[in-house]
């Protein structure tokens, strides 16, 4: 029973769908992550703020959220498959993770059955108990993650991606962590909007983002929506 | 793969050369708004066509739209360079209406404007990625070089490998600073001008033939 509604206490195992769309008994949309033989902690917040504040044990922090996917056979890091180009060393997964696989975990959280996404699940009910439980339970249903979310989880995977070298294990630690922070860097701006109407008649401009682009926008209208040119060659090349 | 790659690279040479014989090189004039873009595209379409490109105004985004002049032809020591001068708005990251209303105008009218400087700032940008094949960077020698649109403007234009030239405009001004301008970009030769009193326009002249030539 990994998750509990905070609100009414009630219980959901790992995978469940049920709670997607708030707690089916109160309509709680708050949960805490409660991992298998863990003990609980009257404050949701105290263990990842003590594994962070002593820094020293990523291990036990890996193994915990790992253990509710012991069924796995192999702890193969590539099981997350379509990031694991970005990130790839076991220990770098975790740090990053939170951030740059947000909206894939929710989606697989809430559409694939338990033995199948443990992998991802354990990803997810790790980030669950990293951060507050609202913001992962959030992330879940919506597809978009706020610039604020990801700039904090950026910070929070430093730590890791610092620590975990000194775990020892790992020789490529540290040049993995250092594209991992990177990579979050571009997922970021890929997230910014190139054009952001602040309010009508106030913009904000990513240049990098206009630029990048291979279509432009001709024409803003009043209602926010906004007209795009085509590219000649959409879908020929190697777009 | 790698002699198709190289046949192919082969052929776009070729065409690349056919073209470069035959069209004129399209510059972009580039830098943030109220530069004197435009002062100097005009400047320029005057000396060697007789017409202007557009209207000048003291006013930021007056150019909203990229204008576009085709084949000036500029004659330096004997040679002949034709070139498409193209006058792009004003790149900036933020737009305000408000700092509009500081100049006489309504709210309806200042919001319009600022919703054109944005589209025109996502065509300037999109020309730069498809459409010049040299730029002129215009820069107010009155005010600090150091932003992150210049920087990343001319960060962009390198990364491109187009030629640059960096002209430091309003000479005529007190407070005009070319060193400065010189100081941020000395990877560029940075010419000083008054594009609206046509103070030192030879030097320019001299190096568009020399640079896009």
């Amino acid at each position: 029973m990994p998750h509990q509604c905070i609100e009414c206490g009630r219980t959901f195992p790992d995978g469940s769908k049920e709670m997607l769309s708030g707690c089916p008994d109160c309509g709680g949309n708050k949960f805490q992550f409660k991992p298998g033989g863990v003990t609980e902690s009257p404050d949701p917040e105290a263990t990842p703020a003590s594994e962070t504040a002593t820094g020293s044990e990523p291990a036990p922090d890996f193994d915990s959220s790992s253990d509710v996917d012991s069924e796995r056979s192999s702890p193969d890091p590539a099981s997350p498959v379509d990031t694991s180009d970005s990130l790839d060393s076991p220990d770098g997964t975790d740090a990053p993770g939170p951030v740059d696989r947000r909206p894939e975990r929710a989606v697989s959280s809430g559409t694939a059955d338990p033995d199948t996404t443990d992998p991802v699940e354990g990803d997810a009910e790790r980030i669950d108990d990293e951060e507050a439980e609202d913001t992962a339970q959030a992330s879940a249903r919506s597809d978009v993650v706020t610039p604020d979310e990801l700039d904090r989880a950026t910070r929070e995977a430093g730590d890791p991606a610092i620590e975990a070298p000194a775990n020892g294990s790992e020789s490529a630690e540290p040049p993995g962590s250092q594209p991992g922070v990177d990579e979050l860097r571009d997922e970021l701006n890929e997230q910014f909007e190139s054009i952001k109407i602040v309010s009508p008649g106030q913009y904000e401009l990513n240049l990098m983002e206009l630029y990048d682009r291979q279509e432009y926008i001709i024409s803003l209208q009043e209602d926010g929506r906004y007209v795009i040119e085509m590219p000649d060659a959409w879908g020929v090349t190697d777009e | 793969m790698g002699l198709l790659t190289s046949l192919r690279d082969s052929i776009s040479r070729v065409t690349d050369g056919l073209f470069a014989a035959d069209e004129p090189k399209r510059i972009g004039i580039y830098g943030p708004p109220n530069a004197g873009k435009t002062t100097l595209a005009n400047r320029i379409a005057r000396d060697w066509t007789g017409d202007a490109v557009g209207p000048e105004s003291h006013i930021p985004h007056e150019t909203r739209r990229a204008r576009r002049k085709e084949n000036v032809e500029i004659e330096r020591n004997g040679r002949k360079v034709t070139i498409d001068i193209v006058d792009t708005p004003g790149v900036t990251t933020k737009v305000d209406y408000k700092e509009f209303l500081d100049h006489d105008m309504e709210k309806e009218d200042a919001v319009r404007r600022s919703r054109e400087a944005t589209e025109g700032v996502a065509e300037a940008m999109h020309w730069l990625r498809e459409d010049v094949d040299g730029v002129i960077y215009v820069l107010d020698s009155t005010t600090d070089p150091f932003t992150q649109v210049n920087t990343m403007l001319i960060g962009i234009i390198e990364s491109q490998d187009l030629p640059a030239l960096i002209l430091a405009n309003k000479t005529d001004l007190p407070g005009s600073d070319v060193q400065q301008i010189a100081n941020a970009f000395p990877q560029h030769e940075t010419i000083p001008l008054s594009a609206l009193e046509g103070e030192n326009m030879d030097e320019v002249y001299t190096k568009i033939a020399e640079y896009f030539g």
